[in-house]
């Protein structure tokens, strides 16, 4: 975690001025894992990396909405030209206090392993819409000071777990035959294999990153699992802020490029165009392609 | 205006209470909360979260006697409770409750959070 500080200081620092300026749009984060960070009105209504599980995957994987349920959902939104959140709720698929409370989870663990990685640079780009905003959009500071208690519990443990890269295997005659552990760890051992890391099991299970990295730590602490392999290091960082394209920029007041007006897609996140949704139609292809566990060799 | 915030307010309307807020169980995460600030607040929701895995395990494998529903924490000024709230994947969410000792009644206190409880996530 050489590079935590350093990644959560530049992002964090970053975001706080997005936040004091109104900013609406979306950061395209550079880095390891990087992504993107939705905000409206300096708000963050989303973030999406491959560091950790969407809310989709999370409640596809864990069976709390089943999958055609949500394919008919996804469906009826996008003739409907409505949000995705409203139909699941109309549907009673989800109540409306669960869907907030569930994606408000979802963003600060996607923040977690955002602000957990190594961030290269990030750039500006107009406002787009997101299949899951949280709305009202979520404070950044919240989410920056939720983090980093995060990291501070991870290394609270004697033996923390380094990074969601460290590969996790089981540990010799941890577990006697039909003892359960409880607390889902009888599901993660399951899928401990000695490759997968963290991350993997997260998304192969439908929970959180910190979650999994926390109870990952715990069974680490009662020699349950032992790292079999360290994730590979980041690379220090480099001066990191926005970037690509800056001279295409004006900027504001308070140092911020300025986007123009004159550029396309430039509706506000989690706002729904006619465009955007004959788009999703098309792309009714298996969800989170790019989100499945990624297996290591 | 946040649909959980709205809901968490009607607890303010017990007698008694001085914060309510809604704690992730796996993470320890205040979800949301409303009532008077409180800077110990965020500590409190991981222990909390700790007290429902310990109580847990003390029900032993497979809960034979049922899951866990409610927690009560009784001390000289205070009386928390912690409500289990139904529904959500993993480990699920509770619903903290702080009162003040002096202005409430543990029994009665139980039950109207219990009656509000399920318009949290509706």
């Amino acid at each position: 975690m050489e590079t935590t500080e350093a990644a959560d200081g530049r992002l964090g620092v970053g975001l706080r001025q997005y936040a004091a300026a109104r900013f609406s749009g979306v950061l395209r984060v550079d880095g390891q894992p990087g992504g993107a960070i939705y905000l409206v009105d300096g708000g963050i209504s989303a973030c999406q990396t491959s560091g950790a599980p969407s809310l989709e995957v999370i409640l596809l994987r864990s069976g709390r909405v089943a999958e055609s349920d949500w394919n008919t959902a996804f469906t009826e939104a996008a003739i409907a030209e409505r949000p995705m959140t409203a139909e699941l709720v109309e549907r009673g698929l989800l109540g409306a206090g669960e869907v907030e409370a569930l994606l408000r989870i979802a963003l600060a663990d996607a923040m977690f392993a955002l602000t957990c990685g190594h961030v290269d640079s990030w750039t500006e780009t107009p406002a787009a819409d997101y299949l899951l905003p949280l709305d009202p959009a979520a404070r950044a500071g919240w989410l920056l000071a939720e983090a980093s208690r995060r990291r501070q519990m991870l290394a609270s443990f004697p033996a923390p777990l380094v990074s969601a890269a460290d590969r996790i295997a089981v540990a010799p005659a941890s577990v006697l035959p039909g003892r359960a552990l409880g607390h889902g760890q009888d599901e993660i051992l399951a899928l401990v294999d000695g490759r997968r890391t963290p991350r993997d099991l997260a998304f192969a299970l439908g929970q959180g990153l910190y979650e999994t990295m926390l109870q990952l730590t715990r069974m680490r602490a009662s020699n349950t699992v032992v790292i079999s392999s360290r994730g590979q290091a980041h690379a220090p960082p480099g001066p990191a802020g926005p970037t690509a394209g800056d001279e295409e920029h004006d900027e504001t007041p308070g140092g911020l490029p300025r986007r123009r007006r004159d550029r396309p897609g430039s509706s506000r996140a989690g706002g729904t165009s006619r465009r955007s949704f004959a788009a999703n139609i098309r792309m009714l292809r298996p969800r989170s392609e790019g989100e499945l566990p990624r297996e290591t060799p | 205006m946040s649909t959980l915030q709205e809901s968490l307010r009607h607890f303010l309307a017990v007698e008694g209470v001085r914060t309510a807020a809604l704690i992730d169980v796996a993470t320890g995460m205040i979800v949301r909360s409303v009532g008077k600030p409180d800077p110990d607040l965020a500590a409190t929701a991981a222990c909390v979260a700790d007290e429902a895995r310990a109580a847990r395990n003390a029900l032993g494998a497979g809960h034979p006697a049922g899951d866990l529903v409610e927690i009560t924490a009784v001390t000289g000024s205070r009386l928390q409770l912690s409500k289990v709230l139904p529904g959500p994947p993993g480990e699920g969410l509770l619903l903290f409750v702080d009162l003040e000792r002096a202005k409430s009644n543990v029994g009665l206190a139980s039950l109207r959070i219990g009656q509000l409880a399920p318009a949290v996530l509706a």
